[in-house]
């Protein structure tokens, strides 16, 4: 073995095990997308007359291939399979590879955990090898094990293979591209951000060429663009793939390159000297405004950056939207088509900012651990107010970054189209807040009554996702889509929009947000 | 004299494994009380119940003649705490934090704050990641130490600090002790509880086991006593007062009960004795006595 891999073997068997019950959830959770898509397609359009219906309606639909990518033939299992279960699960499956290499590499050199290793016998790559290697075998797994589950639900034995190898290509690609920015962040918080911006951003170019149908040649802009030219269930053309492998092996290679180079701890950046004195940080206030605000100035360009992309598509779907039945039927002029385009964006734009807010929640429990919160309260702050530093933020900056996203989407589109009004847009932006808190508040209850269940803030999360999204694909009862908050939120340019719904959503976010506090009054602090 | 902390009958569980049974413990105004035990004896909890951050499950406790629980945010104008572990945030520099710990407590005394960072030889400009352990240690206990309060909590504050540190901080407690502040001072460095501390506790699996002056928890065990005999005796029977009595290449050790001293030394003066050495217990045998000795607490 190479002795820059010394140590490889026992090091992977070692984290493998540990990291298992970290991984497994992830495979799980992509499978039964794809799965479920097998088998409830079968359910709920169990004739031609309903897929027709099917493909003229939601494939059609511009604002859904923005997510899913276009919708090439929704009238077998298989190929409505691959729309709904292909660009997502290729999505999380880069999300699962990039935290996978992140947590076994950069994020054991700020434990410390790493010094233990590296001192020992342990070659000075062996820690980021075994960490993509991890992650490619995490992606193998979840390709076979996705082949073989989606198959026994009744998918093509082919169809389902193509399938499942477009989540294994992303990744391989994502864990080389972690590798890298691992070695860049000077932290593993910073490692994972830059990573994950990366795949936003080229998840989001994707959907805007998709949803634009911008022309054949951007598709390969991007890696999840060959993803979608490997066409699985129709047509199952095998060559990107290799591109995808290619890439994959080019970013671990220059991940490995500069691992090799760099100092033990650190990252590119070098770290700075920073101000004697407190000045803002000199107030729990200023604490949690300075602790966040890294993720708080990425958000909110991020956000400017999101509602460019979806200006400038509602701009460019007035033609497409005017194909599609569903639109149609809940307005009449063109400028109404696009607004009720615009209705659906923002309750998207709505479920990614209340990631931002939940990560800020979470942040909360974050500090617990690390034990940065005993000396703050043992300062003379109540524990409410400690809470309430915190909570403002969660509330008030994913808010703020849905306004900015309502702002720049009115802009554009009511320049392009005089019939849309930016101030109607930012106030359907604004309907749009209470029910973006529902969700962030979820989270805070648990993280101020019991952190033991916060994974409920996320789940929370991926459940508006699925019912808002993929919810009416299978036209689910009214009485299930209203568990999400965002289907509360009204069309603000109809006649006379119903605030009701979104009045209870408002009186659900101040109930969790009441548990949060009497709950963190109660229970023991780490 | 009122006293600044007093805790009875205290116990803390979490789940099945019981980290404070019963625990009472007395700090009185304007002491230092050393509060040793080894790891995991339960030092660290009754800290946290006594800052508020962990409720008691029974038991009374009362910090500066309040309720921990209930009073937290006012009682801590009136005390700083310095923990055993500092985490530092990553991205703020010392000084930043400095400021704001002691900002929250209600403010910082400018003059003591510039003093100790020229004492402790601290760069606040430094972020929180590049700090070393001691360095880390330090800005905990400038941030205490600058506020003018009138009980201090340390735990374990000297983990990681250099000799020359270390003494720095001693000639600190000493100065606050004289302007009649409290102290509860935790830790498992004996010789630093010993130069600093009125009145010991020690606890061990959750309860205090010993409490009182270092003298008093002497006269509470026995006294070591080593000789050397010119002609060593066939037989050590004779010694009816000495424990543990032992021979060793003509080098005699034992150890007597207090009231039996006198008694020790004429049984002893029978022989021929060359060398003798009588020594009270150091606070390390003490402290070693009382967690050698399987579960005699």
């Amino acid at each position: 073995m190479n002795q820059t891999l010394t140590g490889a073997r026992p090091l992977l068997h070692a984290s493998l095990k540990q990291d298992a019950r970290n991984i497994g959830p992830w495979i799980v959770l992509i499978t039964a997308l794809s799965a479920t898509s097998v088998l409830a397609y079968a359910w709920v359009f169990p004739d031609l007359e309903d897929r027709r219906e099917l493909a003229a309606t939601l494939g059609a639909n511009p604002a859904l291939s923005l997510i899913f990518g276009p919708a090439r033939d929704l009238l077998t299992p298989d190929g409505f399979n691959a729309w709904r279960a292909g660009m997502l699960g290729a999505f999380f499956a880069a999300l699962m590879a990039i935290f996978i290499v992140v947590r076994n590499s950069r994020a054991g050199e700020d434990s410390g955990q790493a010094e233990l290793l590296a001192s020992g016998v342990m070659g000075r790559q062996t820690r980021l090898a075994v960490a993509l290697v991890m992650a490619a075998l995490a992606s193998v797994v979840l390709g076979v094990f996705s082949w073989l589950v989606t198959v026994a639900c009744g998918g093509g034995w082919v169809d389902s293979l193509t399938l499942s190898a477009t989540y294994t290509a992303s990744g391989l690609m994502f864990a080389g591209l972690a590798g890298i920015t691992a070695q860049i962040g000077s932290d593993a918080r910073t490692a994972n951000s830059i990573a994950v911006a990366v795949l936003g951003i080229a998840f989001i170019v994707r959907g805007y060429i998709d949803a634009s149908q911008a022309g054949d040649w951007a598709v390969w802009l991007t890696p999840f663009g060959w993803l979608e030219e490997v066409r699985p269930a129709s047509g199952n053309n095998w060559w990107p793939l290799l591109l995808a492998l290619g890439l994959a092996v080019v970013l671990a290679a220059v991940a490995m390159v500069l691992s090799a180079r760099r100092d033990f701890g650190l990252g590119l950046i070098a770290p700075r000297r920073g101000p004697a004195r407190g000045g803002l940080v000199a107030s729990v206030w200023g604490l949690a405004l300075r602790i966040n605000r890294g993720p708080l100035i990425s958000w909110l360009i991020a956000f400017a950056g999101l509602g460019m992309v979806f200006g400038f598509l509602a701009t460019s779907v007035g033609d497409i939207l005017g194909n599609s039945p569903l639109v149609r039927a809940n307005a009449t002029t063109e400028a109404g088509l696009i607004f009720a385009f615009l209705v659906t964006i923002l309750q998207m734009a709505g479920i990614i900012a209340s990631v931002f807010g939940v990560q800020i929640v979470m942040r909360i429990y974050a500090e617990e651990i690390d034990y940065r919160v005993e000396p703050v309260l043992a300062g003379a702050l109540s524990r409410a107010k400690y809470l309430a530093s915190n909570a403002v933020l969660a509330f008030a900056g994913p808010a703020a970054a849905l306004l900015i996203a309502g702002a720049v989407i009115g802009l554009i589109a009511s320049s392009a189209e005089p019939g849309i009004s930016a101030g109607d847009v930012l106030l359907q932006a604004l309907a749009t807040v209470p029910a973006v808190w529902t969700l962030i508040a979820l989270a805070l209850a648990t993280v101020g009554a019991n952190p033991r269940v916060r994974v409920a803030g996320w789940l929370g999360i991926v459940a508006a996702f699925a019912l808002t999204l993929l919810g009416p694909l299978f036209k689910l009862w009214d009485w299930i889509l209203g568990i999400s908050p965002l289907w509360h939120v009204p069309n603000v340019t109809v006649a006379s929009p119903d605030w009701s719904g979104l009045g209870w959503v408002a009186l659900v976010a101040l109930g969790f947000t009441a548990v949060a506090f009497a709950g963190f009054r109660r229970r023991d602090v780490i | 004299m009122t006293s600044a902390i007093v805790v009875s009958g205290l116990h803390k569980s979490y789940g099945s494994t019981h980290a404070l049974d019963g625990l009472d413990l007395e700090v009185a105004t304007g002491e230092v009380h050393g509060f040793l035990g080894p790891n995991g004896a339960g030092k660290s909890t009754t800290i946290r119940v006594l800052l508020g951050l962990l409720r008691g499950d029974a038991g009374d406790v009362s910090l500066l003649g309040g309720d921990p629980w209930h009073d937290a945010a006012t009682l801590h104008r009136r005390l700083a705490y310095v923990p055993g572990d500092v985490n530092l945030w990553p991205n703020l520099t010392g000084g930043e934090v400095i400021d704001l710990l002691g900002r929250l407590r209600g403010g910082l005394n400018e003059k003591k704050r510039d003093d100790l960072l020229r004492r402790f030889d601290l760069d606040p400009t430094k972020k929180g990641r590049t700090y070393s352990k001691g360095n880390r240690q330090k800005v905990a206990l400038v941030a205490a130490l600058a506020s003018d309060v009138e009980l201090l909590i340390l735990d374990e504050p000297t983990s990681g600090l250099d000799p020359l540190m270390e003494a720095i901080f001693q000639e600190e407690i000493a100065k606050e002790k004289a302007k009649g502040r409290s102290v509860l001072l935790s830790s498992h460095i004996l010789s630093e509880a010993e130069a600093l501390a009125d009145r010991i506790s020690i606890i061990r699996t959750g309860r205090v086991v010993e409490t009182g002056t270092l003298d008093q928890l002497r006269q509470r065990t026995r006294t070591t006593i080593r000789a050397v005999f010119a002609d060593p005796p066939r037989t050590l029977d004779d010694l009816t007062s000495i424990h543990d009595a032992q021979l060793k290449d003509g080098r005699f050790t034992g150890t007597v009960d207090n009231d039996r001293l006198s008694a020790a030394m004429a049984e002893l003066s029978r022989h021929a004795v060359t060398s003798l050495t009588v020594a009270p217990p150091s606070l390390e045998e003490l402290f070693l006595r009382q967690y050698g000795n399987g579960d005699a607490a």
